[in-house]
């Protein structure tokens, strides 16, 4: 499966950056294509392209704060989840995706 | 209830990440011109340093823009684009009226929420596209304007002000339990979001000029991931390669001040480490207290050494802390290795 997801924590600095290596960890056990945009305290980087997120079947919001760029995801299935869920349990996130 | 509390809190966490900067920037800007000015007993003169005025102008412009940040992109969360006016005007006003960062936090949300019920008030399709370039912007700003001038800005100023004074002359024995208190906080989910509230309290002290409390944080914050870094060094034989290697991560994100470099630890073994880590972080924190250490910057850890005051009590507080929490872990590491073996011993 092909999957979008963005990881924003209020600081910017670590958990950011620590959650969007386990998601992008986590999903290749899964045998998912998966792309991770930060929004960390250097803004967005790894910005997920229109074509990213047209391709994805999925996106997956672990954040904290609000995310940019919203409407970037209009028609695309969105699920949100605390940041920490990615940090702790990121195989719960993508089981419940297979569900 | 759970999900729209999680949102209020995602709300006041989008400001707070957005003012962070203002408050690096203004604190450390301020601290530095104060310290290079001559001291007087009518606080520190700078009749005769245009330079450091100068900078000093620079940091205070800094902090008074930190409030209709921190209102502004509250609001902007809950609200989206239109928020953002009515956030920055409420923020903007609450420093004038000395409402300080609480009447900031406070015009953030009401300016959101007002601008979303307007959003969905209905209107003709002709009247339409005038709602967000006129309506909503003169609506929520006049509203947000006289509430905070004559309604919610005046008192919050009295409770502030008696809030400040509170803090600073508050006794000993008070100042230290608030400091275990915040100290246990930080470690307790190491940049979480009880963290987070710890940490933005310590921070918008500052903003009030108040140091002291971001100095107990700034040492609580660093002392975690320095401990379980400790613990793994000073006994070897209880760790895994992997776990050491982690170790040496996790001292290196301490002296930066990265709480979250203890976490790889406390999620293998939570009963163990977290417990110990916070005992550490409030340790640290009163002692800091104590010693009346002040951080003029919103961050922790030795990183910031440069704009503590009372340096030697800082480095003290964060040694102190750092060893009591890495003996902590491995007296129970050591204790539970000598329960299994015993175990295996009668089994």
């Amino acid at each position: 499966m092909k999957i979008v997801a963005i990881t924003a924590c209020p600081t910017g600095i670590a958990h950011t950056y620590m959650a969007a290596a386990r998601l992008e960890k986590v999903a290749k056990n899964f045998g998912h294509e998966i792309k991770v945009e930060t929004q960390g305290a250097m803004g967005i980087e790894n910005k997920l392209t229109e074509a990213d997120i047209r391709q994805a079947q999925i996106a997956i919001f672990a954040v904290d704060i609000e995310v940019e760029g919203r409407d970037r995801f209009n028609g695309v299935k969105v699920i949100q989840v605390p940041l920490q869920e990615a940090l702790k349990n990121p195989e719960n996130i993508f089981s419940k995706i297979q569900r | 209830m759970l999900e729209s509390l999680q949102k209020f809190r995602q709300h006041l966490l989008t400001g707070v990440s957005y003012a962070i900067p203002f408050i690096a920037c203004g604190g450390i800007l301020i601290a530095f011109a104060i310290a290079f000015a001559p001291m007087t007993t009518t606080g520190p003169d700078f009749s005769n340093s245009p330079r450091l005025k100068l900078i000093l102008d620079i940091g205070s412009a800094s902090f008074a823009l930190m409030f209709p940040v921190l209102a502004g992109y509250i609001s902007y969360s809950i609200a989206g684009k239109p928020g953002l006016l009515p956030g920055f005007l409420g923020g903007y006003l609450s420093g004038q009226v000395k409402a300080g960062f609480l009447g900031a936090i406070l015009a953030g949300l009401v300016a959101g929420y007002v601008v979303e019920a307007l959003k969905k008030v209905p209107v003709s399709k002709y009247l339409r596209p005038i709602m967000p370039i006129l309506v909503i912007p003169i609506l929520s700003g006049a509203l947000i304007g006289a509430l905070m001038i004559k309604v919610l800005g005046p008192p919050i100023a009295v409770f502030m002000n008696h809030a400040n004074h509170a803090l600073t002359v508050m006794s000993t024995g008070n100042d230290v339990i608030l400091a275990l208190v915040l100290g246990a906080m930080i470690a307790s989910d190491m940049g979480g979001p009880i963290n987070k509230t710890a940490f933005f309290f310590g921070a918008a002290m500052i903003g009030e000029g108040n140091y002291q409390i971001m100095g107990a944080c700034a040492a609580a914050i660093c002392t975690p991931p320095l401990g379980v870094g400790l613990a793994t060094l000073i006994r070897k034989a209880l760790w895994s390669e992997e776990e050491r290697e982690a170790g040496l991560a996790a001292i290196a994100m301490g002296l930066i001040g990265i709480t979250e470099g203890a976490i790889p630890f406390a999620a293998a073994d939570p009963i163990r480490v977290i417990p110990s880590i916070v005992a550490g972080s409030a340790v640290a924190a009163a002692i800091a207290m104590v010693g009346r250490v002040g951080d003029h910057a919103p961050h922790g850890g030795p990183v910031v050494l440069p704009v503590v005051d009372h340096r030697i009590v800082y480095v003290v507080a964060i040694l102190i802390g750092t060893l009591l929490t890495a003996t902590l872990i491995v007296l129970l590491r050591l204790r539970t290795n000598g329960m299994k073996a015993r175990n295996e011993e009668t089994a």
